[in-house]
């Protein structure tokens, strides 16, 4: 018995039927980058946008932006991905009396954009609380805006405290790209389950799959941390 | 308003009958004031007399709950509509303001991420919008005025408590101020690096560099100041000459202010 089972792992590392496969795979992994990319983009500006709102001394803009995090941080992922791929094309129909529909891509990336800006509206908004108050008076009292202020004096400030975490967040969303594979993105994760039901072999092929993932991820995460703290160091 | 004389062309700053609230906390209690052209007001007084609160009035980092401020002859956060009426002025008209009035603070505030020149040029390229060779050159001769154009490219993390503060005055003289606050510039000093930014408030003072100064520093109040204005409970208690407020206070409470600080 446990030679069987030591058997069967033994088959869980094979290269060469990922390189066969590499012509549907190497695109399925391009996926996951492409989702990744856009998300962020979408994550980062409402992000940004709803921790300023949640930072105004409007007590309505101050609400909605509270509201807003809260609604994306709290709901899991995987429900929003489902709900942004079928209710808002759903009512859309309803309301233009026309079929419309949403691509795979196009529900995946405002959905992950939508949940992770969630994250991202805290981040920010700890960053921009962690510049001192008196480093803001001096940019008004030079005369600047409140926007120039934010975009030249705090935000550099509260990106390089933010960081750690931004970089966090950015290996979550990673990760979470490889949900869009449950509404047929075509993703890595996908043509591996595609492959996976061909082939017959489960094994080798899901554990590849978790292997490349990993590194790729363990990479970025290594890599990120080696050049951004000298940089967030010189300036303090 | 009949308390306001006419405008004598040299009033830089002039503060009409300014009250300040803290909630229910009545800070300043009707100080008026008037500082003119080259002149040197240091502002001095206990801590909690107000005097800090009357300074960062002056550009309307505080708003004044009443009274008002001119500087350079505009009234200062506040402005009348066509019926006389007093309504807030726009961002804008307070930013502009802003612009003509340099202040230093307890605390420098030099931008970390910024490099000594970067934090100097700032202002003047992004809110000025004044051509870059322009303001490098006036960086340059204000950093070698201060001494410390060999640290230029410094982040204010490498520089000590002084050469920072000396940084922070020269980021606000390149806008070219009309009228310099400082806000206990050498409080958060060590002792041995006052004299270096008291040195540089010295030859600003003798360059004729209009200056409202709130200091503890006694000796750097008698020496430089054209006018000294003692603070109390948010009221003037004593205004005169150095000598006159300093050696000759007319009140007990002026006296025992003084005594407390001379030991």
């Amino acid at each position: 018995m446990p030679d069987t089972i030591f058997e069967t792992l033994g088959g869980a590392f094979d290269p060469e039927l990922f390189w066969e496969y590499r012509g549907v795979l190497l695109p399925g992994l391009l996926y996951n980058f492409y989702v990744f990319f856009l998300t962020v983009g979408i994550a980062i500006g409402l992000g940004l946008a709803a921790a300023v709102l949640r930072l105004s001394p409007n007590f309505l803009l101050r609400g909605f932006g509270t509201v807003y995090a809260e609604l994306c941080r709290n709901a899991p992922e995987y429900v929003v991905l489902i709900w942004i791929f079928y209710v808002p094309p759903l009512l859309l129909s309803v309301a233009m009396e026309q079929n419309i529909s949403f691509t795979p891509v196009l529900a995946a990336v405002i959905a992950l954009g939508l949940s992770s800006s969630g994250y991202f509206t805290e981040t920010f908004r700890a960053g921009i609380l962690s510049v001192p108050k008196g480093h803001i008076e001096a940019a008004r009292a030079l005369g600047m805006s409140r926007t120039l202020a934010l975009r030249r004096v705090v935000l550099p400030q509260a990106v390089r405290h933010m960081l750690p975490e931004a970089m966090n967040q950015l290996v979550s969303l990673f990760k979470a790209t490889t949900l869009v594979s449950l509404i047929a993105v075509p993703d890595l994760l996908y043509q591996v389950s595609i492959v996976a039901a061909r082939e017959g072999k489960a094994l080798p092929l899901y554990s590849g799959a978790a292997i490349i993932y990993f590194l790729l991820i363990f990479g970025f995460s290594t890599l990120a941390q080696r050049y951004s703290n000298p940089w967030r160091e010189k300036s303090r | 308003m009949s308390t306001i004389p006419d405008d004598p062309g040299d009033v830089v700053v002039r503060v009409v009958d300014l009250h300040k609230y803290f909630g229910d906390l009545e800070v300043l209690k009707g100080v008026s004031l008037e500082v003119h052209q080259g002149d040197v007001l240091t502002m001095l007084g206990a801590s909690g007399s107000g005097k800090t609160t009357l300074l960062r009035c002056i550009n309307f980092l505080e708003e004044p709950t009443s009274g008002e401020i001119y500087v350079g002859g505009r009234p200062m956060g506040f402005q009348h509509d066509a019926s006389g009426r007093r309504r807030h002025a726009p961002q804008r008209e307070i930013n502009a303001m802003r612009m003509d009035i340099g202040m230093v603070f307890q605390q420098f505030n030099l931008w970390p991420h910024m490099t000594a020149f970067e934090n100097i040029i700032e202002a003047p390229r992004r809110v000025r919008r004044q051509p870059r060779e322009q303001v490098e050159e006036e960086a340059n001769r204000l950093l070698e005025k201060i001494g410390l154009l060999d640290k230029k490219d410094q982040y204010p993390a490498r520089l000590s408590g002084g050469q920072q503060q000396r940084v922070a005055i020269a980021r606000a003289l390149a806008m070219q101020p009309k009228v310099m606050l400082f806000d206990e510039p050498t409080s958060s000093l060590d002792p041995e690096l006052i004299g270096e930014v008291l040195g540089v408030m010295r030859t600003l003072a003798e360059e004729g560099t209009t200056m409202i100064v709130v200091t503890h520093e006694i000796g750097f109040a008698r020496e430089v100041s054209d006018r000294v204005v003692l603070l109390h409970d948010g009221r003037i208690e004593e205004e005169g000459t150095p000598d006159e407020v300093i050696l000759n206070p007319k009140s007990d409470r002026s006296r025992q202010f003084f005594s407390t600080l001379l030991h």
